[in-house]
C-alpha cells in the first residue's frame, strides 16, 4: 500500500490555484481548532473504520495540512477526503487534531469551488439531498423498495407492500407518513428553505448539481410563494 | 596536612557552577581553565541563544562568569593546563602549566568539568559534503550566523528560501562508533528553526529526523511551537546524500511516513552534529587515572542515583565530560559534584 500519487484521476491545476484552495481552507474559522501539529503517530488511523476498508489515512490528511504540502493537499481534496465516513473516531489525537473535521472543511472548499471530483463523489447522494432539502426530513419510508435495497432481504417487499399500515401502527402520530421520515410542519419547512437560501446552501447545490438545484428551486419557490414570500428568488 | 581546597578543572557552565557552589558553601574553589577566558563551549562557539528558553547566551553565561570572578572564595587560573597529579583524597598535588610556567596546586578533592566537543562532520557516514559545499553547515556554524543577526547563505550572502536540518549527524551510528543519542541536537535544531523563521519569515524550514527527542518541557516549549506556530516541517526520514544542483543543493532521502523517496532542493543544509568528549576530557581522564567508557567519556560509577562519583575517591566528574548533557544536566550535576566534593573533605576531618 502507500500513497499512489502517480495517477491523477482529476484535472491538474496550477500551483497558485492549489494554494488558493488551501488558503481558503486555512481561512475557515474552525481550522485552528482542528489542526495543531502532527506527530504522524497513526492513532487516528488505528481508530478509523474507513481505513480498514479503503486506502484511506486520516494521518496523511493531518500531516499533509500540517506540513502545508500544497500539492498533496490538492490531491487529497480530490480523492481521499471522500473516503471518510465523518464518524470522528479520529478525535482521540494527542495533539487534539481532528482529521475528520479537517476533512469537513476540505470537502466544503471542494464543493464551494465546484471541483469535478466533489460533483462525482456527491452524485449518488442527489436523491437523499433532494429528500432532505425539499421535505425537511431525511430518508423516507417510501424509499424502502425491494429493487432499491435488494440486499436487505425478502421482508423488504412485505414491508413496502403494506407501508401505510406499518406506519400507522407506530405510536407517535407524527410518524404516520410514508413520504417523509416524519411530519414536518409548514412553519419549519418554510424556515428551512429561508435558512438554506440566506446561508448560501442553495448556491453550493447549484455549483455541484445544477439539475438538482432546478428541481429544488421549483419546489421551494412554490411553497414560499404560498406562504407569502413571493419576493424570494434563487437565481 | 590535608587541603580543604577543591580543584575544579574546566571553566564552562559546569565548572563555573561547581566553583560558585563551593564558594557559596564557604569553601575555596581553584578554577582552572585552559583558555584565557571563562565561558566554555557556549562562549568559544559563540552561541546566540540558549536552548530551550532562547535566552541571550552572552548575557546568561556572562552572569555565570561574574559569579566566580572577583569572588574571594574562587581562585581563577585561566590559561592553565593540568599536566600531572599525585596523592589521594584530602591531599592531591596537581601540577599545571600556566602561561608557560609550571605551578603546583594542592587540593583535597577534584571536580573534572572538561566537557565535550562538537562532532566533526568530516567523519560522517553519509555523503553530506560538509567540506565540499559552502551551504552545508553545522548547528555551530548556524548559531554563529544567528548571533551575527544576518542569517544568510554562505555561498551568496543572500537570505535562504529553504533550509533543511539533518538530525543525528555523528550520533546513534554504529559505523561511526557513537551509538549514543547526543540529547541536545533535537532541541537545538528546533530552536534554530524557530529563530530562522523569525529572521527570514518566507524561508521554508525542514527537519529530517529519526526520532524527535525533546524531553520534559522541551516538548511544549520548543517542539510544539516550532511545528504549530512557526510551521517547521518535520519529516521522519534520514537524508543519505547532498549533491550540488545549480546554485543550490539537492537533499536525497526518504519521507518514511508518506512512503515516498524524496529529493528536495534546498538553499542551505544544517547538520545537527552531536557531542563527543573533548580532547581535554580525554587528557584529564588519563592524568587522574579515571576509567573512560567505550566512547571515551569519563565513567561515573553510581549509575542513575549518583551521577558524579568516579572510581577514584575524591575525584568527581560533572557535565558533558561524562556523556552527552544539556545545560540543565550540566549545572545540576555541577551542584551535586560540589556537594560530594565538600562531603569528601569533611569526612576526612572526622575522627574514626
Amino acid at each position: 500500500m502507500g500513497l499512489d500519487l502517480s495517477i491523477n484521476k482529476y484535472a491538474d491545476v496550477s500551483y497558485d490555484e492549489k494554494e488558493r484552495l488551501f488558503e481558503e481552507a486555512k481561512s475557515d474559522d474552525r481550522w485552528h481548532h482542528v489542526l495543531y501539529g502532527c506527530y504522524e503517530c497513526g492513532i487516528c488511523v488505528a481508530a478509523c473504520p474507513s481505513a480498514r476498508f479503503y486506502d484511506f489515512s486520516p494521518r496523511v490528511i493531518a500531516q499533509a495540512v500540517a506540513r502545508e504540502d500544497v500539492d498533496l493537499v490538492y490531491t487529497l481534496m480530490n480523492d481521499s477526503v471522500w473516503d471518510c465516513s465523518q464518524c470522528f473516531s479520529c478525535d482521540r489525537c494527542p495533539r487534539q487534531n481532528s482529521p475528520g473535521q479537517i476533512i469537513t472543511v476540505l470537502r466544503e472548499v471542494a464543493v464551494r469551488n465546484g471541483l469535478q471530483t466533489a460533483k462525482d463523489a456527491l452524485e449518488g447522494y442527489g436523491r437523499i439531498i433532494y429528500k432532505i432539502m425539499s421535505t425537511g426530513s431525511q430518508v423516507s419510508p417510501d424509499m424502502l423498495q425491494p429493487d432499491a435495497f435488494p440486499d436487505w432481504g425478502g421482508h423488504v417487499k412485505e414491508i413496502s407492500d403494506n407501508l401505510d399500515v406499518w406506519r400507522k401502527a407506530l405510536p407517535p402520530e407524527t410518524l404516520h407518513t410514508t413520504e417523509t421520515g416524519w411530519v414536518v410542519d409548514d412553519k419549519t419547512i418554510i424556515e428551512l428553505y429561508l435558512i438554506w437560501h440566506m446561508t448560501g446552501v442553495m448556491d453550493l447545490i447549484e455549483g455541484i448539481d445544477e439539475g438538482l438545484f432546478m428541481i429544488l428551486v421549483d419546489v421551494m419557490e412554490e411553497r414560499l410563494e404560498e406562504a407569502g414570500y413571493d419576493d424570494i428568488t434563487f437565481d | 596536612m590535608a587541603s580543604e581546597n577543591i580543584l575544579v578543572i574546566g571553566g564552562g557552565p559546569t565548572g563555573m557552577e561547581a566553583a560558585r557552589g563551593i564558594a557559596d558553601l564557604g569553601y575555596k574553589a581553584i578554577l582552572v581553565e585552559k583558555r584565557d577566558r571563562l565561558g566554555g563551549t557556549p562562549d568559544e562557539a559563540q552561541y546566540a541563544a540558549l536552548t530551550p528558553d532562547l535566552r541571550n547566551a552572552e548575557e546568561a553565561i556572562g552572569e555565570m562568569v561574574a559569579a566566580v570572578t572577583d569572588n574571594p572564595n574562587v581562585e581563577l587560573l585561566t590559561g592553565t593546563t593540568v599536566t600531572s597529579s599525585e596523592g589521594e583524597v584530602g591531599n592531591f598535588k596537581v601540577k599545571a602549566v600556566q602561561n608557560g610556567s609550571e605551578i603546583e596546586i594542592e587540593a583535597g578533592a577534584v571536580i573534572v568539568a572538561t566537557g565535550f566537543q562538537h562532532f566533526d562532520p568530516g567523519r560522517e557516514t553519509q555523503k553530506y559534503g560538509y567540506y565540499e559545499h559552502d551551504d552545508v553547515v553545522t548547528l555551530v556554524d548556524a548559531e554563529k550566523l544567528l548571533k551575527s543577526g544576518n542569517f544568510v547563505r554562505p555561498s551568496t550572502g543572500e537570505k535562504p528560501k529553504s533550509v533543511a536540518f539533518i538530525q543525528c549527524v555523528g550520533s546513534r551510528d554504529r559505523q561511526i562508533g557513537n551509538e549514543y543519542c547526543s540529547k541536545v541536537c533535537c532541541g537545538m535544531s528546533s530552536k534554530q528553526a524557530i529563530e530562522i523563521r523569525q529572521h527570514v519569515p518566507d524561508c521554508k524550514v525542514y527537519i529530517f529526523y529519526i526520532d524527535m527527542r525533546m524531553y520534559g518541557y522541551w516538548e511544549n516549549e520548543i517542539y510544539w511551537p516550532a511545528q504549530e506556530k512557526y510551521k517547521v516541517n518535520y519529516i521522519k526520514g534520514m537524508a543519505t546524500e547532498i549533491i550540488k544542483k545549480g546554485d543550490g543543493l539537492l537533499v536525497k532521502g526518504e519521507d518514511t511516513t508518506l512512503r515516498r523517496p524524496m529529493e528536495i532542493p534546498m538553499d542551505m543544509v544544517i547538520l545537527a552534529v552531536g557531542m563527543e568528549p573533548s580532547e581535554g576530557t580525554k587528557v584529564v581522564a588519563d592524568i587522574f587515572g579515571l576509567p573512560k567508557n567505550k566512547y571515551n567519556f569519563i565513567e561515573t560509577i553510581g549509575g542513575p542515583l549518583n551521577t558524579v562519583s568516579t572510581e577514584k575517591a575524591g575525584i568527581f566528574a560533572a557535565g558533558a565530560c561524562t556523556g552527552p548533557a544539556d545545560l540543565e544536566d550540566s549545572v545540576s550535576s555541577a551542584g551535586a559534584a560540589a556537594m560530594k566534593a565538600i562531603s569528601a573533605i569533611r569526612k576526612i576531618g572526622v575522627p574514626a
